[in-house]
């Protein structure tokens, strides 16, 4: 496979830096069947994945269930161990390291710069431990802090900066309500001061009047902290609202990635104008909007289709897609930021995105 | 146990017009543990019209599920309901729900053959270890004297309608051979297979991918045209209730806080909560769009705010008002009600 010739990033703005550069990632899990677990086929969850997170920036990778989303974002922090390809990680002023390639000790040093906060805060939190204790043992197994003074002094910080009350730092999860747990989660995930955070479906098990704050509140964090978010959803309205770009998913290979804006009013590939025309929209007057009904199920990535994985859906799929693995080029008009789309028929395709607005229904 | 109201003895007064299959009136439904009473359900009046999408919508610990588990009687053991009525209109005559034995001849001649039930997860309504199409046909002969072949052939014509792939072969699949939406839609085709006036869908989309969900209410708009039923549809999800429903009603902490068309939800919300959930959730639409959330989160059930129960997380809040009395649901426009007193019912207290 050959790496991508253009910058990943916004093209051409050379102020801008990678803080995260993924090349080539690919992950496969063993299928393995009877008595001897002898591997019977190969399920390519992740498959030459390659994109660069921009320092400050919120980048989402977004996807069905089983589209590799989760994967990466596991391979990116070495949760996972890739079967291939590099995660390039690069801090100011130093040279970039292969996170694939870093012993238990160096990567447990670059992990401090990288977090995670996961879906459900009811499973991510310890029942039995503190507050003080959840926020505070990055900080006291990365020897932080010193002492219990600097710790809760340390713990009390990050409560605040999530907008909760320090003086319940003594008290269990249970206590607090499950907006109030993702805080908490958030806190651990900042206790130290990382560079980037990995947002892994985070607010998708919380009620909408609590979604929109933690989504707040991480937007804040991020102006105040000057954080850089890769964010893991499955909601495209949510990522609409978090995302500065996107990359969509789908079968273990990124299929388009573009500004926010662009994606979501043109989109260069058939499955993301599927997606954006499939999500509900809070208005009435919207719905009778033509609407693409993808037939059938997400492909299986362990018995991929030939050529693009989404012809059998696609309802644009012609001889080609069949045949030829549609490869991710740049596809947008010169002097414009980057649109990566993975279609032949990229460039010929005029695909609808969400132009109808609530009002210009209402005019028709 | 004592069967109150056969099938065929009608209550006392069966105030109901002819085009309302089912009216729901002041239903409390409380819930009995050591830590105390949870009031889940507490006071909610509604109807649903013959053939009419109603959406029931609100957020966790609302009471949604327990008002459609309450229609179906199928609550839990420590679950009892505790006032109010559900008036069903059985051919002409009105049953009320409420009364009948929950096991009995009355409520199991209606469960599953007139009002039928679709649940998140589908594994949760069929047997893992029998056919998709025993399951099928096992509900249609309880209900309608037919032979088994009949039976299979109308099972079939079922699968058939809600789309699935290779009727005559899904028939004799077990659930594990099927995808997620595949499930779905099998279990789409369970609950209509008595043909029901009446589908209960309680958030069935929330657990597939956006495609599915696109395809299932695709399928519910197709089959509630087809057959003429009446739908009521539970979901925290606003982009559902304004894709498919006609009402709506929205709940929190076991209050209906606002009633009213479609349109009159999502174009004129008058409820504080109503504009809040609708101000707090990202849009689908070009332009950077701010959204502001509702403040706090929901009280726990055993500790419910006094007054209004929203108070506490309100925009609007009157001090000596709100916190004193809960607001009546008051008519503001025809068809449209509010629990608020920000428009009116307040000369209505004590």
């Amino acid at each position: 496979m050959t790496a991508p010739t253009i910058p990943l990033g916004k093209a051409g703005n050379s102020n801008e830096r990678a803080i995260i550069s993924v090349r080539n990632l690919v992950k496969y899990f063993p299928i393995e069947a009877g008595f001897l677990r002898r591997q019977v086929g190969l399920v390519k969850a992740v498959d030459d994945v390659s994109f660069d997170l921009i320092e400050g920036e919120t980048l989402a990778l977004v996807g069905e269930s089983g589209c590799g989303k989760t994967t990466t974002s596991r391979c990116v922090i070495q949760a996972l161990k890739p079967t291939a390809g590099q995660v390039l990680f690069q801090m100011d002023g130093t040279p970039a390291v292969d996170l694939t390639q870093l012993d238990k000790k160096a990567l447990k040093v670059a992990r401090r710069n990288i977090r995670m906060i996961y879906q459900d805060p009811y499973s991510s939190l310890n029942p039995r431990m503190t507050l003080l204790q959840i926020i505070g043992e990055p900080l006291v197994i990365n020897r932080a802090v010193k002492g219990r003074a600097e710790l809760e002094e340390r713990v009390a910080e990050l409560l605040r900066m999530v907008r909760l009350d320090p003086g319940a730092m003594n008290r269990y999860p249970h206590a607090f309500s499950g907006g109030q747990r993702q805080r908490i989660a958030i806190a651990r995930a900042l206790s130290l001061s990382p560079k980037v955070v990995i947002a892994d479906e985070a607010v998708s098990a919380l009620d909408v009047s609590v979604q929109a704050q933690i989504l707040n509140l991480l937007k804040e964090l991020q102006k105040e902290l000057g954080l850089t978010y890769l964010f893991v959803a499955h909601n495209l309205a949510v990522v609409k609202y978090a995302a500065d770009r996107v990359a969509v998913m789908y079968a273990g290979k990124i299929v388009e990635t573009a500004e926010t804006e662009a994606l979501y009013i043109t989109p260069k590939h058939p499955y993301t104008e599927a997606l954006l025309s499939a999500a509900p929209n809070p208005d009435p007057d919207t719905r009778n909007r033509p609407r693409i009904v993808l037939t059938g199920d997400v492909a299986d990535a362990g018995n991929l289709p030939s050529g693009c994985a989404f012809h059998p859906r696609c309802q644009y799929a012609q001889d080609r897609c069949r045949q030829e693995t549609p490869e991710l080029v740049n596809v947008a008009n010169a002097g414009e930021p980057a649109h990566l789309s993975a279609c032949h028929f990229a460039k010929e395709l005029e695909l609808v995105g969400i132009v109808v607005t609530a009002a210009e229904a209402r005019n028709v | 146990m004592s069967s109150t109201h056969p099938i065929g003895t009608p209550v006392q007064d069966p105030a109901l017009p002819a085009d309302t299959l089912l009216s729901v009136r002041n239903l409390q439904t409380h819930f009995f543990s050591r830590e105390g009473t949870v009031k889940a359900v507490d006071g909610v009046t509604f109807d649903v019209k013959q053939g009419e999408i109603l959406g029931i919508a609100g957020e966790s610990g609302c009471g949604k599920s327990v008002t459609s588990q309450s229609i179906m009687r199928i609550l839990p053991k420590n679950a009892k309901i505790v006032g109010g009525e559900i008036l069903y209109n059985h051919q002409g005559q009105v049953i009320d729900l409420t009364a009948v034995d929950p096991n009995g001849r009355v409520i199991r001649a209606i469960r599953g053959k007139e009002i039928s039930m679709i649940f998140q997860e589908p594994m949760s309504a069929f047997s893992p270890v029998h056919t998709i199409g025993n399951q099928i046909i096992e509900t249609i002969r309880i209900h309608q004297p037919m032979s088994k072949a009949e039976a299979r052939e109308q099972a079939i014509e079922m699968l058939h309608r809600v789309g699935m792939p290779n009727p005559g072969r899904n028939i004799d699949q077990y659930t594990f051979n099927l995808s997620g939406g595949m499930r779905q839609r099998a279990m789409v085709a369970l609950a209509l297979s008595c043909r029901p006036k009446l589908l209960i869908a309680d958030e069935p989309t929330t657990a597939v991918d956006v495609t599915i969900q696109a395809q299932i209410l695709k399928l519910l708009r197709e089959i509630q045209a087809d057959l003429g039923m009446a739908i009521i549809m539970i979901t925290h999800d606003l982009g559902v209730i304004a894709e498919l429903t006609d009402r709506v009603m929205i709940m929190y902490l076991g209050k209906e806080v606002e009633y009213g068309s479609v349109e009159n939800l999502f174009h004129r919300p008058k409820h504080p909560y109503t504009r809040g959930l609708l101000a707090s959730i990202p849009k689908m639409a070009p332009g950077r769009i701010e959204i502001e959330p509702i403040e706090g989160s929901v009280p726990s059930p055993y500790a419910l705010p006094t007054g209004c129960k929203f108070h506490p997380r309100c925009r609007d809040f009157m001090r000596g008002v709100c916190e004193v009395s809960e607001p009546p649901l008051i008519p503001i426009a025809p068809g449209h009600e509010v629990s608020c007193y920000l428009y009116g019912g307040r000369e209505e207290r004590a």
